[in-house]
């Protein structure tokens, strides 16, 4: 892809004998534990989730009032970066605590397949510290890749793309409502029940986990309130030139294949967007639709156009992928044609039989999965035993997770080998910027003072050094990933950098720009 | 002392191979599993704990 894309995981914890009281210090406990070289100390500067990208600022994000309860009483309050605690590892990526919950965010890539092996590295990476606290506490530590507790929290996976700011912040709004409205028919993680319902009206399964938590079309909330278009505005590049589209409304995908068609689809939006294409249609009511959408898993629902006639996801995104195919039909990309080839040919298999997609498509696996089940124990979706089952599928424990069995027995395709995984665990992309984060990080570790998405502050020969990264979000960047890899010492590549480079002198603790 | 990246895009940039090689072809592979085993998937869905959606309480998240 002609751009920058990322995952951003908050994972489920669990630990023996704990609550979710504890979550918020077992999860920085766990943090802490991570194995390989790290850095600690994100550089928070620069950044602010209030900024909307329609050019205002709000004064308060909305939080969760139930959350509230899981404050334990007369406990100190931490500053963000004592909660956080940050690690940036040697592949480029993020670990932090977000919440309470261990977050993975990978580096960026620029190939779906890079994204894919970073998104199920993270997953080991995750599943190793929490082996490793369960040791140090001989309590079982268990964690999930998934976005619901079944008892109205939900938390997140969140998809980042870099995208040119010269689009219109209301195109771009209007363009991905119907698309992220419909998407959930091939990137649905699956749910057994409804959030917050009891009852026969709660006995169905579900294609999306996010869908239930969606209630306005665009905001820059992320905890509560959520949209279905997410419009923060921090592009961690360039911001005269980019935008970074933050998408929260989507699921954490187990399955490769439905991690890389739902990112896939949506930079292909965006691409079309960059060329200049309108939305062909809008919907009434879009999260109202995306629910109708998510409890219809024979994909016959409809949903009301702005001009009251009916469209169902199915068609909704047939329109999306013809467009792509008149704008886009002359790209030699090879990840945009594998993109509208994939994209085609599930439409077309979810067109004829959903169930056909059960080695590729999570909500497909898990309800076939789940189904047999249920009729052999009589026992209705929203059922805890089915909602324990459900949650099983997302145990990234590779011996007891549901996923992994049907993987390991051969029923899920995949799409990036395992050394191509082993290599994401320690080895950034080699075609984007985080590879030099990562290098800092490796090799020079004790120099570093700050780190973020888009630079990285150094102490050399008793100065400060600001390395920008805001502008290196292209391809080119490999010629200087190539000219940095054979750096042994600082002194190298600072020599690199000079003169004239996006190093700047750094004195008496003066802010520059907004890099790092 | 300052020179931005864009400068840096000028230079003309040879292709390179990539870091890793990979065996993944271009569509959806499966797993080189001759015999595929679902006896264990069935064990392992037999041990989960019926519960465990009971009490699986979470943190609101983002």
């Amino acid at each position: 892809m002609d751009r920058l894309l990322g995952i951003e995981t908050e994972y489920g914890i669990v630990a023996e004998g704990l609550n979710a009281s504890d979550w918020v210090s077992e999860s920085m406990a766990l943090i802490r534990g991570v194995p390989g070289p790290q850095v600690s100390g994100w550089n928070y500067h620069g950044e602010d989730p209030r900024r909307d990208m329609r050019g205002f600022t709000v004064k308060h994000l909305s939080t969760n009032p139930d959350d509230a309860k899981f404050d334990l009483p007369g406990s100190k309050p931490m500053s963000r970066e004592e909660e956080r605690n940050d690690r940036v590892l040697a592949n480029g990526a993020r670990f932090y605590n977000d919440h309470g919950h261990p977050e993975y965010s990978t580096p960026e890539c620029r190939m779906l397949r890079d994204l894919v092996a970073h998104d199920k590295a993270g997953e080991r990476i995750v599943w190793e510290a929490a082996k490793k606290r369960s040791e140090q506490t001989s309590r079982a530590v268990t964690i999930y890749k998934n976005n619901t507790d079944f008892h109205g929290a939900s938390y997140g996976t969140h998809e980042c793309y870099l995208t040119l700011r010269d689009v219109l912040p209301e195109m771009l709004i209007a363009m991905l409502l119907p698309f992220f409205a419909s998407r959930c028919i091939f990137a649905g993680a699956g749910k057994s029940g409804v959030e917050n319902i009891s009852g026969s009206e709660a006995n169905l399964f579900q294609m999306s986990q996010r869908a239930d938590y969606m209630a306005i079309e665009a905001s820059v909330d992320t905890l509560h309130n959520r949209p279905l278009v997410n419009t923060r505005d921090e592009p961690h590049a360039t911001p005269s030139r980019y935008r970074r589209l933050h998408v929260i409304c989507g699921d954490a995908n187990m399955s490769e294949y439905a991690t890389a068609l739902k990112t896939g689809t949506t930079a292909v939006v965006l691409a079309m967007l960059e060329k200049g294409a309108e939305p062909l249609l809008r919907l009434r009511d879009p999260v109202r639709a995306a629910r109708l959408f998510s409890r219809d898993i024979t994909l016959k629902q409809s949903a009301e156009r702005e001009n009251g006639t009916p469209v169902t996801a199915l068609e909704i995104q047939r329109i999306y992928l013809d467009q792509a195919h008149r704008y886009l039909s002359e790209e030699t990309d090879e990840d945009i044609r594998w993109t509208l080839a994939e994209w085609e040919n599930i439409l077309n298999v979810l067109a004829r039989d959903p169930m056909e997609a059960a080695d590729r498509l999570d909500w497909v696996a898990k309800y076939q999965l789940l189904n047999e089940f249920g009729i052999e124990e009589k026992l209705a979706w929203n059922d805890p035993h089915m909602q324990s089952l459900d949650l099983a599928y997302h145990n990234i424990d590779p011996e007891a997770g549901l996923y992994h069995a049907l993987l390991q027995a051969g029923e899920m395709r995949t799409l990036v080998t395992e050394a191509r995984v082993q290599s994401a665990i320690t080895c950034p992309p080699a075609d984007t910027r985080a590879f030099l984060r990562g290098l800092f990080v490796e090799r020079f570790a004790a120099s570093i003072r700050a780190i973020g998405w888009n630079g990285v502050l150094f102490r050399h020969n008793e100065e400060d050094l600001l390395f920008d990264m805001n502008p290196l979000v292209e391809d080119n960047v490999r010629l200087l990933n190539e000219e940095f890899q054979v750096a042994r010492s600082l002194a190298q590549v600072v020599d690199l950098l000079q003169p004239g480079s996006e190093i700047k002198r750094r004195s008496g603790g003066e802010e520059n720009g907004n890099a790092c | 002392m300052e020179m931005r990246a864009e400068e840096r895009r000028q230079l003309p940039v040879q292709p390179v191979e990539p870091a890793r090689k990979e065996g993944d072809g271009d569509g959806p592979g499966k797993p080189d599993v001759k015999r595929p085993d679902t006896s264990d998937l069935l064990r392992r869905m037999r041990r989960v704990d019926p519960d465990a959606a009971r009490r699986y309480r979470q943190r609101s998240g983002e």
